[in-house]
């Protein structure tokens, strides 16, 4: 029997859910080995396959993990030095000078990822229209070279100015490198973004410089450790743009897979709306220190053009840039805020409480763990309203000190606020679950949809939690907590497809634009594409492609993605302008009159992979952990009231109507008064509010 | 029908629905601001996000402000207020207001405002506000920023408070008028309607809040978010000591009266709960465009205070009642019609710097040296090979004072404006001009124990036959400031063919014609140091020499640090010399404030043996 293994490595847990080809499905959680993280996946998989017993064996290993993040985050990457176009050496560091906060004089900017001393600058010039200007300088990239053996660099970034609209002079300057320094690891600017403007391009040729070695040494590792215990699967990587990658690919690009763990549970969202015929879902994933939220329309993901690394969650509004690493790649919307469980909770100088972002963490983490946290979170508030086992989650080897918890929300947040214990909790569950809401808002109604025709999918250790307050204050009325919520990025690696997404800078006036000239601008991105997907192995009739074009109305300054319609390059051209109004009255409530000039910027490739047979499975037996008991839990309208706790396969017979409690190993479900929750075929919980 | 209501003490809301009412208003300015921010015509807009939305209440009190352009922190009320003295109580809910005027509430001509009522039963419970910087607005120079007008008639078209929609009806007349006297109709009618856009978002949601809560307690919420607002700036202020302190800086000159100098005084008053900012003996108003309405060099004075008070203090009107600002009229931080205005940037910036100078004397463990002084303007104007017109407008900043506690960052938008950087390839893809460099210049930190943001320097060649060059620059004969025994910055400086037998050296502020070929250079001031240099950690001088932040010449001159040849500090030598030097200073320093205010260029008088 052999198993595909989906494995998402976190900060404190690595999990694993892997499907059996039978429809067995077996999941397992080990805790992560920071300091060598492939060996907590050997662990893992050593175990699945000892648990599946004789003749099991490995088909897939599809692998999430936030190695490349951590690396930039601690500082431990590779001895990179970048090469520019003399004049330029500060762009990186210059950035573009924005900052995240206002009025803060301690606001450090994150320090740039070569030192200026590794900034080295070679004479040349092209023009933006490609040609030459200044013929590239042998002695001056002899000097570069020399500095780069002095300096022992592992792994160097060639960034020159408006090489996207012409490479040869990276091209001679990487060759004249690896003639000389076989092993050090190069990245060019336009292959890893062919695109205008430097400073974008510049931040993601560095970030994937940097991390490149880190990333080899890794993958190399892992996979001698996979074939020493008889695994010899392929290895895939999520990117941050939802679609898998080869682990070759993943080492020649490392910059797409920086932050794959979140943007696996979206997508095993879409895969699972795809499956249920959901046309809407917002996905709210909910951990111990953030919350995350992203939208998937019709079983396609929502992206964003680009992110930042280690910029932290978002400040209330996505305006204030600057607090990270810019990486200008398609990554998968995702909007962050600092609401967990662990957020603590406090009154101001001002007299209002407030939630987060402040975390209490694993150490000392709430106060009821009884590790000497002293103020009050979440977590707590939630234990002392009755909405969380003090016998612990994961199968109670976390127990939880009701008394404490009391004692903090009484003395630190309801006396001061002159509420009873129970209102003082609850608030402070409603100003956090107002902050979450805020990220639900900012991938809907922010992006012009009506979240109130949206189905929730909830998941993350918390999601299941607090999913039916939050969808009753924002209109939503059904919500889906699919099975294994808490492993759920793990699971949303097995529904993954292989996925290239390319750019191209094409700027033209719509009303100028020949098709002969999109014809041609498309053809190019579609062969690159299909000569990737080639390579991953796929056959012609798996390969699909998705075109399009960004554009915007003479003037903007930004642009919106317009898919475009299948037909011949005459009929898209035709179709277009009105497509683009179209979309643009979507997102921002107007459009241009109808003479309103409109340009072309640039085209955009998706390139998937089909997989040769469906991902996911027909049914997730729902877990039996054992007899229902009674618990006590508040509620505002009903105050104390008795309530079930069951098991998820207690929903299995008929619709239960809460106040219910859906305990499971790695997360606890709430089904408030008047809400309604059943089981369906596949699975989920669907709770109606 | 106008009314307004005042609630009475039994409907105070509870703590929590309170803080669930300022999230959601808060959000819903952000809304706006995100709004404009994608849907905006201008790279004005977008680049340097000189826009603000913001919810206010019945009577034009601020409740909530959007993230966005500190200079505006104290705009939108002023604006709003001197629209309702206007319309009184004829105001319907299908009515939207427009205004530019300087002289009836506004900022500067290209600032238009648009306000639209959010009413239930004839009562007007809020307004949904906004103010964008548009690109142009007409007058004798295209975007009608010229810092050399001298009455607001040159500056472009003004609108003082009117209907631009009235029962639900667009003014067409009004309409057309904007369009004609406007340089880009388009992209003008463009910004306005993403401002309509953010204002239909922001009646959307308080139409939701209205619905939860009911008019009573909705109005009871507006007040407490503003009440809220005030107990914790109050409180804040309560925890600062008392004092009194001013400080005087200094704008090089208006352009109009080269070389006149203008001075800026504020005086900073802090007892108990309150504090106030005072601008007399401030120069009279100039002639040239840089005179500040009330409102700009209130969102100075704002500003300063934000940074010294907290980080998380709210927006609005609560903030307010605690800070008080006195800016005497006629002078230039409010200036009487017809001052010309267009260009206040700078005196906003520098109001900054003097109300930031102020509060040092007071707080000098929480306020840095003087940054570089605002962003330099630099417009390039012509047409290209092609005779088509091109316009190339950029603004360029980037360095922070030096810090009580660390440097001064290098490469970052001044605090009182956040702004963008412009793309090289996209100046040389939409411009006949070639950049040949943008980079950070050694040495031109203020020396300090924590050195100030290094300069930067942007150059620029001319490829079309030829352009006009208008450079609006300052701090050229006027420092930025040290603190605590940190070094002024390097001063601004504007060259003419740098490195060519035709080298020159140019006015910071100045208009010309760029031929063919021709290299135009401008380096930012360099921004001011903190604390004595000689008390610098060696390990910070080695990591500026390293990094080539100072060269070994900066290191002995500024730190007295010795360099060996190998490019390393020899620790005994440095001490020594360190000691040399210290012994060589005045015996008693005069006080800090009168040596190292805004400090005129001067010769370095102190040479190393």
């Amino acid at each position: 029997m052999s198993m595909r293994v989906g494995v998402d490595i976190g900060g404190t847990f690595t999990d694993f859910v892997a499907f059996g080809e039978d429809g067995t499905v077996r999941t397992f959680k080990t805790p992560s080995t920071p300091s060598d993280p492939s060996a907590a996946i050997i662990d893992g998989i050593a175990a699945l396959l000892g648990a599946a017993g004789p003749g099991a064996s490995i088909s897939e290993v599809l692998h999430a993990t936030t190695i490349g993040s951590n690396a930039i985050l601690q500082g431990q990457i590779a001895r990179t030095a970048l090469i520019t176009t003399r004049g330029f050496r500060d762009v990186l560091e210059i950035r573009d000078l924005r900052m995240p906060r206002l009025y803060d004089i301690g606001w450090t900017k994150p320090v740039p990822l070569v030192p200026r001393h590794l900034r080295l600058e070679v004479d040349e010039k092209t023009r933006p229209d490609g040609s030459v200007a200044t013929e590239l300088d042998a002695n001056s990239v002899a000097a570069a070279i020399k500095t780069l053996r002095e300096q022992e660099v592992q792994s160097v970034a060639i960034c020159l100015l408006h090489s996207y609209a012409n490479p040869a002079h990276e091209k001679v300057v990487a060759e004249s490198i690896r003639a000389v320094l076989p092993n050090i690891a190069i990245s060019v600017s336009h292959a890893v973004l062919p695109e205008i403007k430097e400073y974008p391009r510049t931040s993601t040729t560095v970030i994937n410089a940097a991390i490149q070695p880190v990333m080899r040494a890794y993958l190399s590792v892992l996979q001698a450790r996979l074939q020493a215990i008889g695994v010899v699967a392929p290895v895939s990587m999520m990117q941050s743009n939802g679609g898998l990658a080869a682990a070759r690919a993943a080492s020649d690009m490392p910059a797409r897979i920086v932050e794959s763990g979140p943007a696996a549970g979206v997508v095993g969202a879409a895969s699972l709306a795809a499956r249920l015929g959901e046309a809407s879902v917002v996905t709210f994933d909910m951990g111990g220190t953030t919350a995350k939220a992203g939208l998937v329309e019709d079983g396609q993901v929502a992206r964003t053009e680009a992110m930042e690394v280690g910029a932290g969650v978002m400040a209330g509004a996505r305006l204030l840039v600057g607090g990270g690493y810019m990486l200008k790649l398609p990554a998968i919307d995702l909007a962050e805020v600092g609401a967990g469980g662990g957020s603590i909770c406090r009154i101001d100088a001002g007299g209002a409480p407030k939630v987060g972002p402040q975390s209490a963490g694993a150490v000392p983490g709430p106060v009821g763990y009884g590790r000497g946290g002293t103020e009050p979170t979440i977590t707590d508030c939630a234990l002392v309203l009755g909405y969380l086992d003090p016998a612990g989650l994961a199968g109670g080897t976390l127990r939880l000190d009701l008394e404490l918890s009391r004692r903090a929300v009484a003395e630190r947040l309801a006396g001061p606020m002159g509420l009873s214990l129970e209102q003082a909790a609850l608030g402070m569950i409603r100003i956090a679950s107002a902050t979450m809401m805020r990220a639900i808002r900012a991938v809907s109604v922010e992006r012009g949809r009506d979240v109130r025709g949206c189905t929730m999918m909830a998941f993350g250790g918390n999601g299941p939690l607090f999913a039916a307050g939050i969808a009753r204050e924002l209109g939503i009325t059904r919500i889906i907590v699919p099975p294994l919520p808490g492993l759920f990025s793990a699971f949303g690696l097995l529904l993954a497809d292989t996925e290239h997404h390319l750019t191209r800078t094409a700027r033209a006036e719509l009303s100028t634009l020949s098709p002969e000239t999109l014809q041609a601008s498309l053809d190019s991105l579609l062969v690159e594409g299909d000569a990737l997907l080639a390579q991953d192995g796929f056959p012609p009739d798996r390969r699909e492609a998705t075109m399009f074009v960004l554009a915007r109305y003479v003037g903007q300054s930004s642009e919106i993605a317009v898919p475009l319609s299948p037909g011949t390059p005459a009929d898209i051209l035709a179709s277009l302008a009105e497509a683009f109004g179209a979309e643009h009255a979507r997102l921002y409530g107007f459009r241009g009159p109808a003479d309103e000039r409109v340009e072309i910027m640039g085209l955009q490739l998706l390139a998937r992979g089909r997989a040769e047979r469906p991902r996911l499975p027909g049914r997730i037996p729902p877990a039996r952990l054992g007899a229902g008991s009674l618990r006590p839990a508040w509620f505002q309208d009903t105050g104390w009231a008795t309530t079930p706790v069951i098991d998820r396969a207690g929903l299995a017979d008929a619709p239960l109507r809460g106040p219910l409690i859906v305990q499971e190993y790695d997360a606890t479900c709430l089904v408030p008064p008047g809400a309604v929750a059943n089981l369906d075929g596949f699975g989920n919980i669907r709770i109606t509010v | 029908m106008l009314r307004c209501y005042v609630i009475g003490m039994d409907s105070k809301p509870d703590p929590i629905s309170a803080e669930l009412f300022r999230n959601a208003v808060v959000a819903l300015a952000d809304e706006m601001a995100l709004t404009i921010y994608r849907a905006a015509y201008s790279g004005v807009l977008k680049n340097i996000m000189d826009y603000s939305t913001a919810i206010c209440d019945g009577r034009g009190r601020l409740v909530a402000q959007g993230l966005s352009l500190p200079g505006h922190l104290a705009s939108i009320p002023t604006a709003l207020q001197a629209c309702l003295r206007h319309f009184g109580d004829d105001i319907a809910h299908d009515d939207v207001l427009i205004m530019n005027d300087p002289y009836e509430g506004g900022m500067h001509l290209p600032d238009i405002f648009i306000f639209r009522p959010f009413m239930q039963d004839g009562r007007v419970l809020a307004w949904a506000t906004t103010v964008c910087h548009h690109t142009d607005v007409g007058g004798r120079v295209p975007g009608s920023n010229a810092s050399d007008s001298t009455e607001i008639f040159a500056e472009g078209l003004r609108l003082p408070p009117l209907k631009l929609v009235a029962g639900g009806r667009m003014d067409g007349t009004l309409i057309r008028i904007i369009e004609r006297n406007v340089r880009l109709p388009g992209r003008v009618m463009g910004d306005l309607r993403a401002q309509l856009a953010a204002c239909e978002i922001a009646i959307r949601g308080l139409r939701e809040l209205l619905a939860r809560h009911g008019e009573a307690l909705l109005l009871a919420l507006l007040n407490e978010t503003m009440d809220h607002s005030e107990r914790l700036t109050r409180h804040c202020l309560g925890e600062l000591p008392d004092g009194e302190a001013t400080f005087t800086d200094w704008i090089d000159d208006d352009q109009i009266d080269a070389g006149v100098p203008i001075k800026l005084v504020c005086t900073v008053r802090k007892s108990g709960e309150r504090m106030v900012f005072d601008w007399t003996g401030s120069s009279p108003q100039v002639r040239g465009a840089i005179n500040n309405t009330w409102s700009y060099t209130a969102g100075a004075s704002y500003c300063a205070a934000k940074c010294v008070l907290s980080v998380n203090m709210p927006n609005n009107d609560g903030v307010f009642r605690a800070i008080e600002v006195i800016a005497p009229s006629g002078t230039i931080t409010n200036a009487l019609p017809p001052a010309a205005c267009a260009a206040r940037g700078l005196t906003g910036f520098r109001a900054a710097d003097c109300a930031f100078g102020a509060l040092a004397q007071l707080y000098p463990d929480r306020v840095f040296a003087a940054s570089d002084g605002g962003n330099t303007g630099i417009t390039i104007g012509g047409t290209d090979k092609e005779r088509r017109p091109f316009i190339y407008v950029d603004f360029l900043s980037g360095a922070w004072g030096g810090r009580p506690f660390a440097d001064g960052l290098d490469g970052n938008t001044n605090m009182f404006a956040n702004m963008a950087s412009f793309s090289i390839e996209v100046i040389e893809a939409e411009n006949p001009l070639e950049v040949l460099d943008y980079e950070m210049l050694p040495d031109t930190g203020g020396p300090g124990r924590f050195r100030g943001g290094m300069s930067l320097r942007r150059t620029w060649r001319m490829l079309a036959e030829q352009g006009i060059l208008q450079v609006r620059a300052d701090r050229a004969t006027h420092r930025p400031y040290g603190l605590q025994g940190g070094g002024p910055g390097t001063p601004s400086r504007n060259i003419l063919d740098p490195g060519q037998d035709s080298e020159q050296q140019l006015a910071a502020k100045l208009t010309m014609t760029l031929r063919r070929g021709q290299v135009f250079r401008h380096e930012l001031p360099g921004a001011g140091g903190w604390g004595d240099p000689l008390a610098r950690d060696l390990a910070a001088v080695t990591a500026d020499l390293r990094e080539g932040k100072i060269t070994a010449d900066g290191a002995l001159r500024d730190y007295g640090a010795v360099v060996t040849p190998d490019g390393v500090i020899d620790p005994g030598a440095t001490a020594l010399l360190r000691e040399a030097m210290q012994a060589r200073r005045a015996p008693t320093p005069s006080p800090a404030w009168e040596t190292l205010g805004a400090t005129p260029v001067l010769p370095q008088t102190e040479t190393a043996p």
